[in-house]
């Protein structure tokens, strides 16, 4: 059943666009990702289906267990895609707002996490789109660039990446990628979202978001590459 | 095949597997070999990232204000056990 559109004040403000027009997701067109096998029970106590159904009735507890159970992956969410933790907390409020604006409808117990984690990038893209920034550009092809080729020589020593990435060095290295390039290596490679779900959530085709993704992983090599020369530079000094 | 022509294809290689001529070039060819070794160990390593950091208090205090301002909450009832 489609979820009923409701006016936020952030949507107020964002002139319809080709791809974000009906941002809220249904509870039955998205697919459980990563599902867990047993009921997730709240540090209150409460499963999460019974939070679900204690905030459907408006009950201040069990909204507030569910932002305890779901913050943090919110607001990560919102904090790589944004860079910076002002808008990561604005967007991160302004998700769980409308999450709870819209709990009514919700009906399927095994999607909440998928449903709630959809609806903060819908939130995160319309803010982008808001400010402008670049998302995919439409006029992006296969066709790798000069900036983008990898037919140097890199050498005999230390070739490859592998064994070299930890988690420090490769959250600084994607903060450093351009806003549209993070933005797809975060939903495709971070947050697990097909290519099919990216085009029709940011207006481009899926040969874009493929390209895009592309140029993305690539750039984040030259990154990683650069930061691990930089940290063996600094040892020997 | 040239490297060129190999790394033109590499979103399609990447994602759906390459041809025989391309899996011959990417055996025999170090440089392309050592490109999409790294490219799909970045994938893999993506996967692993793991929400980390948790909201200042600040936010949840900001939705509860709200909450309560739109009517959208009433007094947690009592719990019966």
């Amino acid at each position: 059943m489609p979820i009923r559109k409701q006016a936020t004040e952030i949507e107020a403000d964002i002139p319809p666009g080709p791809s974000l027009g009906d941002s809220a997701p249904t509870a039955v067109d998205i697919l459980p990702r990563r599902p867990g096998p047993a009921p997730r029970v709240l540090p209150s106590g409460m499963t999460e289906a019974e939070a679900i159904q204690r905030a459907q009735a408006g009950e201040a507890e069990s909204f507030e267990a569910l932002y305890n159970m779901h913050k943090r992956r919110v607001y990560s969410l919102c904090l790589r895609m944004m860079g910076n933790t002002a808008e990561a907390e604005d967007l991160t409020q302004e998700a769980f707002l409308q999450l709870y604006r819209k709990i009514g409808t919700f009906r399927s117990e095994s999607a909440f996490s998928t449903w709630l984690h959809r609806l903060a990038v819908n939130v995160v893209l319309m803010h982008l789109r808001k400010k402008g920034l670049p998302e995919v550009s439409l006029q992006e092809t296969l066709e790798p660039s000069e900036e983008d080729g990898p037919m140097r020589d890199i050498g005999t020593q230390d070739r490859t990446l592998a064994g070299s990435i930890d988690r420090v060095n490769l959250e600084r290295s994607i903060e450093e990628l351009p806003p549209g390039y993070r933005l797809i290596f975060l939903l495709h490679d971070v947050e697990g979202y097909e290519h099919n779900e990216i085009a029709g959530m940011m207006g481009c085709s899926i040969g874009n978001s493929k390209s895009q993704l592309h140029k993305a992983r690539m750039k984040l090599r030259d990154l990683l590459r650069e930061n691990r020369s930089g940290k063996a530079a600094s040892k020997r000094a | 095949m040239k490297c060129a022509e190999f790394q033109r294809d590499l979103p399609l290689i990447l994602d759906a597997g390459g041809n025989p001529e391309q899996e011959e070039h990417l055996r025999s060819c170090a440089v392309c070999h050592d490109l999409v070794a790294d490219l799909r160990y970045i994938a893999e390593q993506a996967k692993l990232l793991v929400p980390m950091r948790e909201p200042a208090p600040r936010v949840w205090n900001g939705i509860e204000e709200r909450l309560k301002r739109e009517g959208l909450v009433k007094p947690a009832q009592e719990r019966h056990l």
